[in-house]
């Protein structure tokens, strides 16, 4: 038996963060609740956490603040981002300070689940290593995926949760191509609002780290009418 | 752009309309003090019986009045748009706010309703499922409450129903009411002070003043910290304090509390939820029961003072008249 998923629930109305603890914990997940940011950060020195639930509107600090403070340190920590904000701009804004996920209030409990489970399927996945060593070079750049930071072309960076994990992905299955459709579902997982042109801007971003010229991309390239296709020794 | 938009913003194009009119202005008077004379000789020889020989000052200040009164024009369109844009700013806070306001309790019954579908659940938790809810939906109804009032409530048409109120009871029984928030705040309450006060009131707006002023004392001050409710009474009026230990309220904020949409924004508040209009309503409903609305508080994070003051002569007379 495998053990248990540890959840960090980070929610001031007691109403929910009990209704939440209620329903992950008959999922079989560990929970613990946070009432505030910076106690969800105190927690987050002290314990190891498979995800956390994070509320937007919090007292003390913010949750868009939480999610910046935890992504400086850990590029990849799964964050599922709940709020009553439900426009595109707060959406954007959540996914930009380094939220996997985000869910509007009020939600529909089976969504919720699913979500969480699809976040923890996907950064499970993640976690397998490529190589013996978790650190991938090709030409003169290299990525480690531990800690998500990476040399580009000019210079080394953090590459944020989301562009880890396509770069893993193509890295993972080298040499073929990589669907669109698949790229979506293993990186932005079930969510039926995010298009294949997403994807796209990933990979344009991605090819301005790692290409000299992204024009003519050597290591990304596109592979028509398939999707795109790593090519570690061009 | 957004240098290029910085330009149009109205207090640059106020200034510049002001720069305008003294430009304008100057050449005005320039122009005129130059070729009045060579304009009159022109004149003069077309129509010699409109000219005047000297000097026409009565022109020059026409000119000067005219210009005057575009500016004061321009002056007045600045200071409405001034206000319309606050109002507007106001406004569009108030329904970001509302909308979480809305949807945090709506959360919460939506997802006990759905555990209760989906989850098998045991006959305590399902009860204490219900009483969560039920909580919600208080909120929700008394938010909805702040709403309506705040959008129809004009003192002249509002209309109250007064009736003679036994105030410790009423008090008592508001505060029975919110049992369960105080339970949740883990708050003490303390009544103080005369019981056996009957004063006029309409008990429904009475209660959302009372709702309003004890649910902003739990939401802002710390979980633990007591609540004391003070009712004395003075030559005309019978003052009820609410008195908590909480995040209190500087100088700027105590002057704008009661203003509509007004909500105080500091680090420490930016996430309790509100819409700024519980305050905005107490006080028309206080003020529509000829009493008074206060509030001290020595400065941040020393607590507040509510106190409402409601008059007491009209309890004499309704007294007489019971009698």
């Amino acid at each position: 038996m495998a053990q248990p998923k540890k959840i960090l629930v980070v929610e001031d109305e007691s109403h929910l963060a009990k209704g939440l603890k209620f329903n992950l914990e008959r999922e079989g997940y560990v929970v613990v609740v946070a009432g505030d940011g910076e106690a969800a950060l105190e927690l987050m020195k002290g314990q190891t956490f498979d995800l956390m639930v994070l509320d937007l509107m919090l007292p003390k600090m913010g949750g868009i603040e939480v999610a910046r403070k935890i992504r400086e340190t850990n590029t990849r920590f799964p964050i599922l981002m709940l709020s009553a904000k439900s426009t595109e701009e707060d959406k954007a804004a959540g996914l930009e300070a380094g939220a996997d996920d985000y869910l509007a209030k009020p939600f529909h409990l089976p969504e919720l689940l699913l979500r969480v489970k699809g976040i923890l399927r996907r950064w499970e996945w993640y976690k397998e290593p490529i190589h013996d060593q978790e650190t991938f070079h090709f030409g003169e750049m290299w990525i480690n995926f531990d800690t998500g930071k990476a040399q580009g072309v000019s210079k080394e960076f953090y590459l944020t949760a989301k562009e880890a994990l396509v770069m893993k992905l193509l890295i993972s299955k080298k040499g073929q191509a990589v669907t669109r459709e698949e790229l979506l579902e293993k990186v932005w997982g079930y969510d039926p609002e995010t298009e294949t042109r997403t994807v796209d801007n990933f990979i344009a971003r991605l090819r301005k780290y790692f290409e000299k010229k992204p024009q003519k991309p050597r290591f990304i390239i596109t592979v028509r009418e398939k999707g795109y296709q790593f090519n570690p020794d061009p | 752009m957004s240098k290029l938009k910085a330009l149009f913003h109205p207090i640059f194009i106020f200034v510049g309309i002001q720069v305008a009119w003294i430009v304008l202005m100057a050449v005005w008077i320039n122009w005129y003090l130059k070729n009045s004379r060579k304009f009159q000789e022109f004149a003069q020889k077309i129509r010699p019986d409109l000219f005047a020989d000297e000097f026409n000052w009565i022109i020059l200040l026409e000119g000067c009045f005219l210009m005057l009164i575009i500016l004061a024009g321009v002056y007045i369109i600045f200071v409405y748009w001034n206000k319309q844009a606050r109002l507007n700013k106001l406004q569009s806070n108030f329904v970001s706010s509302v909308s979480h306001e809305l949807k945090s309790p709506l959360a919460s019954i939506q997802l006990y309703l759905e555990t209760l579908k989906y989850q098998e659940v045991s006959k305590e938790d399902s009860e204490d499922f219900v009483e969560t809810m039920l909580t919600d939906t208080e909120r929700l109804a008394s938010l909805i409450d702040n709403i309506l009032a705040s959008s129809k409530y004009d003192p002249k048409s509002m209309q109250l129903q007064f009736q003679p109120v036994e105030m410790g009871a009423f008090i008592r029984e508001v505060v029975l009411g919110l049992k369960r928030q105080f339970e949740e705040r883990n708050c003490q309450v303390k009544l103080e002070g005369e019981e056996d006060l009957i004063l006029l009131l309409d008990q429904r707006a009475m209660r959302m003043v009372f709702n309003n002023l004890i649910g902003n004392a739990l939401r802002y001050s710390p979980v633990g910290s007591p609540l004391t409710i003070r009712m004395q009474k003075n030559k005309k009026y019978c003052e009820i304090e609410f008195i908590d230990q909480g995040m209190g309220l500087d100088k700027r904020d105590m002057k704008k509390i009661f203003k509509k949409f007004y909500r105080v924004t500091n680090k420490d508040s930016q996430n309790i939820e509100g819409a700024g209009l519980g305050l905005f309503i107490s006080n028309e409903i206080v003020r529509s029961h000829k009493g008074q609305i206060r509030v001290f508080s020595e400065g941040r994070g020393k607590g507040s003072v509510f106190t409402v003051a409601l008059p007491l002569n009209r309890v004499v007379k309704r007294k007489a008249a019971v009698k």
